[in-house]
């Protein structure tokens, strides 16, 4: 047993020079990432930097940085959610019919959508926290669920929403001519970032998601806190989707396709891990959602088609993990 | 049992074969050098063909190095091994197989998604024309396992489906499948295994020992030794200290062999509770599923208590069960004067009880979280601004878990680091921080000191002792002879599944402890075992 010990402390001294870069890795990865995406796309394209440019990039990514929060909860939790996408979808569809088709008011309609997806996102939690079925099942069943619903509610059509509060979501400039979406975006980062840092509910997603066996026998409430990451993971779906009718100004069901693997990709660019919680920060997420942006909005103006765009950001996706496991030695 | 003269041996079992000549097995002057330690010094080891041959030590004597070696995962430094007369190189678990070695570890190595008879023939499957036969390898599997006297275990079962037991049955048939060994070695078999199945492996030992096998038996147990082995080799810091043959083996004898004569109790006492101290924990008639039954003890405030048994008699089953990690308790418990059985951990920890597990990586720690977030996540409550404010405050959490970590040892610097980049010891202490900090009545401690240096154990010790002081009562589950008998104020044996003996630690020795911790008593005669007859 001594000699073992011995061994691992060994082990632990000879650390690899991928090792040593990790802790640099961790915090400042993603930014110098998305700092040299800026500066490489902004030296070879003439339009890129420009402000309206950016600002247009911000705008466009909103929908799923937003929706994204949600789903960066759940996997810092140990989770995966597959129904986001969905759960946007019916959100939105919700509030539009709400608003639109039975013409009731906005203080209504609104908080009753994001309630719903909410509900869908309660489901998600009672499925695979309380019966035990794993997440990524129990949100591709909640997908189609979700997605079904919504369906259901359009009566394979779409909802035109013509309001003035919606259109001002887009323009509407707060300051630096930002519109209030994306102000509402960077609110809702700054909000689950102190949730995540600075709360006992936050401490007890990075507890579960590190080492689920050590929270319970510290006495965390494991199950109640996972139903409550995919409830509020259905919450920031349901916010995703009242600020894409703003952007849209338009419900159809083709409105979410992919988001919810775009969502999955910000993640994950931002640094988390799909087998493994514990580990990462919301707001890299955001930097996850820009980096994406930014390359879906230099594809677009280099001319790339959009085929090729997808085929892309797969590849990307790939050498971010790839590049994630070499630096932090997970097999 | 005890008083009785060697009995002549049960079912057969014990009918020694004369010794070859020519052993089996033989190595010679065995040694291992690793980094700043020999972990085997010039050790000799001879298994005879038609023989149960038992291999004893203490964790740490160099049992499991010299299986290493003989299995081709180690490379002796210095030595020979002869196989049937001829001298072998074992360059790799390859190599040991080719030389009819085989070894049945603890971690069985079976696929449980396959069947029974899939596993038995995994990677030597009879084909016809390129399609693996199925009749045959039912067969197969069918005539290997009549041929160790095993019918009950259908070949067409999931491995997974399987007891432990037959679990081990299937990975014996699986190694006999592959080619018939000269030598094959049970690294403690039975320790998982209940009274019945215990007895039904012995007989398949049996049964390979009469086919010529030279089986070796590696154990803890050593009432079992003495009823299934026909000899035994002793281990102790890396040497043979004694082989000893059937007839001259006993329990007291095997027991001072182990141990050898040592020095000073690795810690001793500064403070010990009052005698009239209020009773923090109470358990009468607990029983844990079929195999713990009858346990009574209590704890008192200040007082640390030691569950002290062999590896599977039910110690960790019985503390576990506290926190409620028990299946089918029954029983009264008391904690803190209040009655009830907690029925998950987090009602055990409303209750006052803390628990240090077993597996600190496993169940103790969030590797990637700091040391401070580490020893404040189990009060959360006291670190969040007012109780309907539910952000935390974290001026307070550095304050409280400075404290506590001072009192715990820990070194303030390494506080807002990972934990993973503490030592074992130093993440021990962060473990006993966490419960400093909660300020529990009862802490459940399972091998608080394993795979932590000498250093930080002594160190541990004295947390424990301060915890007591402060009013917990400290329930240890141990199986460090010298750690209980240092560290505790009352000893409680377990053995086969209940409480068998209470010691008090001043004036018991480790042999003493040992003794009993076997099942035995001082000047019982045991040449044998108690024969049960099984139904």
């Amino acid at each position: 047993m001594a000699v073992e010990a011995r061994a691992a402390a060994a082990a632990g001294a000879a650390q690899t020079p991928l090792e040593r870069l990790r802790p640099f890795a961790e915090a400042f990865g993603t930014l110098a990432v998305a700092g040299l995406l800026l500066l490489a796309f902004g030296l070879t394209s003439s339009v890129f930097l420009e402000a309206a440019n950016l600002r247009n990039i911000l705008v466009q990514i909103t929908v799923v940085a937003v929706a994204a929060i949600g789903e960066t909860i759940v996997m810092l939790a140990g989770g995966l959610d597959l129904s986001v996408g969905a759960n946007v979808l019916f959100g939105s569809v919700v509030a539009a019919d709400l608003a639109v088709r039975q013409s009731l008011p906005l203080w209504f309609a609104i908080p009753v959508g994001i309630a719903a997806s909410a509900g869908i996102g309660l489901l998600n939690g009672v499925v695979s926290a309380v019966i035990g079925i794993e997440p990524i099942l129990a949100t591709l069943g909640t997908f189609l669920v979700a997605a079904g619903l919504a369906k259901i509610i359009l009566h394979s059509s779409w909802i035109v929403v013509d309001s003035s509060f919606f259109a001002d979501f887009v323009q509407t400039k707060v300051f630096w001519q930002l519109p209030v979406m994306v102000i509402a975006m960077l609110g809702l980062y700054a909000a689950a970032s102190l949730l995540m840092r600075a709360t006992p509910f936050g401490r007890s997603i990075y507890a579960i998601g590190g080492n689920p066996a050590a929270a319970r026998i510290a006495g965390l409430p494991t199950t109640r806190v996972r139903i409550a990451a995919f409830a509020l993971a259905g919450a920031f779906a349901g916010m995703a989707g009242v600020l894409q009718i703003g952007q849209l100004g338009i419900v159809s069901s083709g409105n979410t396709t992919g988001l919810e693997f775009q969502a999955i990709t910000a993640a994950l660019i931002g640094g988390l891990s799909v087998s493994a919680g514990g580990v990462g920060r919301v707001e890299r997420t955001l930097l996850g959602a820009v980096i994406v942006g930014m390359i879906a909005n230099y594809q677009t103006i280099r001319g790339v088609p959009p085929n090729y765009q997808q085929a892309l950001l797969g590849g990307i996706l790939l050498l971010a993990i790839l590049v994630d496991r070499l630096i932090r030695g997970r097999a | 049992m005890g008083g009785r003269a060697p009995n002549p041996p049960a079912h057969g079992l014990g009918t020694t074969i004369p010794t070859t000549p020519q052993p089996a097995l033989r190595m010679r002057g065995i040694s291992k050098r690793f980094p700043g330690t020999l972990a085997l010094d010039a050790v000799d080891f001879e298994a005879a063909a038609g023989t149960i041959h038992g291999l004893l030590g203490e964790n740490g004597a160099g049992k499991s190095t010299l299986l290493k070696i003989l299995a081709g995962d180690y490379q002796a430094s210095e030595g020979t091994i002869e196989i049937a007369g001829e001298p072998v190189t074992i360059a790799s678990p390859r190599d040991a197989r080719e030389h009819g070695i085989g070894i049945v570890y603890q971690e069985l190595s079976l696929l449980p998604n396959l069947t029974v008879a899939e596993n038995i023939s995994l990677g030597i499957e009879p084909t016809v024309g390129g399609r693996i036969d199925a009749s045959l390898l039912k067969r197969r599997a069918r005539e290997t396992l009549a041929s160790i006297g095993v019918a009950a275990v259908d070949p067409e079962r999931k491995v997974g489906e399987l007891s432990l037991a037959e679990r081990q049955l299937v990975e014996i048939a699986r190694l006999l499948t592959i080619r018939q060994p000269r030598v094959l070695v049970f690294d403690e078999p039975t320790t998982a295994l209940n009274h019945h199945d215990v007895l039904r492996f012995f007989s398949i030992m049996a049964r390979l020992r009469d086919d010529g096998v030279a089986v070796i038996f590696v154990s803890h147990r050593y009432r079992e030794v003495l009823e299934i082995c026909d000899e035994c080799t002793v281990l102790r810091n890396g040497r043979r200290v004694g082989h000893v043959q059937r007839g001259e083996a006993s329990l007291e004898r095997l027991v001072a062999l182990t141990l050898g004569q040592r020095g000073e109790a690795a810690f001793s006492r500064a403070w010990r509770a009052e005698e009239d101290a209020e009773t923090v924990l109470e358990v009468e008639g607990m029983a844990v599923g079929s195999r713990i039954h009858d346990v009574h003890f209590s704890v008192r405030r200040g007082e640390i208590v030691s569950l002290c048994g062999l590896l599977g008699m039910g110690q960790t089953e019985i503390a576990r069960a506290l926190i409620g990690d028990g299946d089918r308790v029954a029983g009264s418990v008391r904690i803190a004067a209040a009655d009830g059985l907690p029925r998950t951990a987090r009602e055990a920890l409303r209750r006052g009880l803390g628990l240090i597990p077993e597996d600190r990586q496993a169940e103790g720690l969030f590797p990637d979280m700091s040391v401070r977030s580490n020893v404040s996540i189990s009060s959360l409550a006291r670190i969040v601004v007012a109780p309907f404010v539910r952000a935390i405050e974290f001026a307070r959490e550095r304050a409280l878990v400075q404290g506590v970590a001072e009192r715990a040892g820990i070194a303030p610097r390494v506080l807002g680091r990972p934990m993973r980049t503490l030592s074992g010891g130093n993440q021990q202490k962060a473990l006993f921080a966490r419960w400093l900090l909660r300020g529990t009545r009862l802490l459940v401690c399972i091998e608080p000191t394993r795979g932590v240096d000498v250093g930080a154990k002594i160190e541990i010790y004295r947390q424990l002792e301060a915890l007591a002081r402060d009013g917990a009562g400290v329930l240890v589950v141990s199986t460090d002879l010298p750690e209980v008998l240092g560290l505790s104020d009352r000893v409680l044996v377990v053995y086969r599944g209940t409480i068998t003996e209470e010691l008090d630690p001043r004036g018991t020795g480790e042999q003493r402890l040992l003794l009993a911790m076997q099942g035995g008593a001082v000047g019982e005669k045991v040449g044998l075992v108690e024969t049960e007859v099984v139904g």
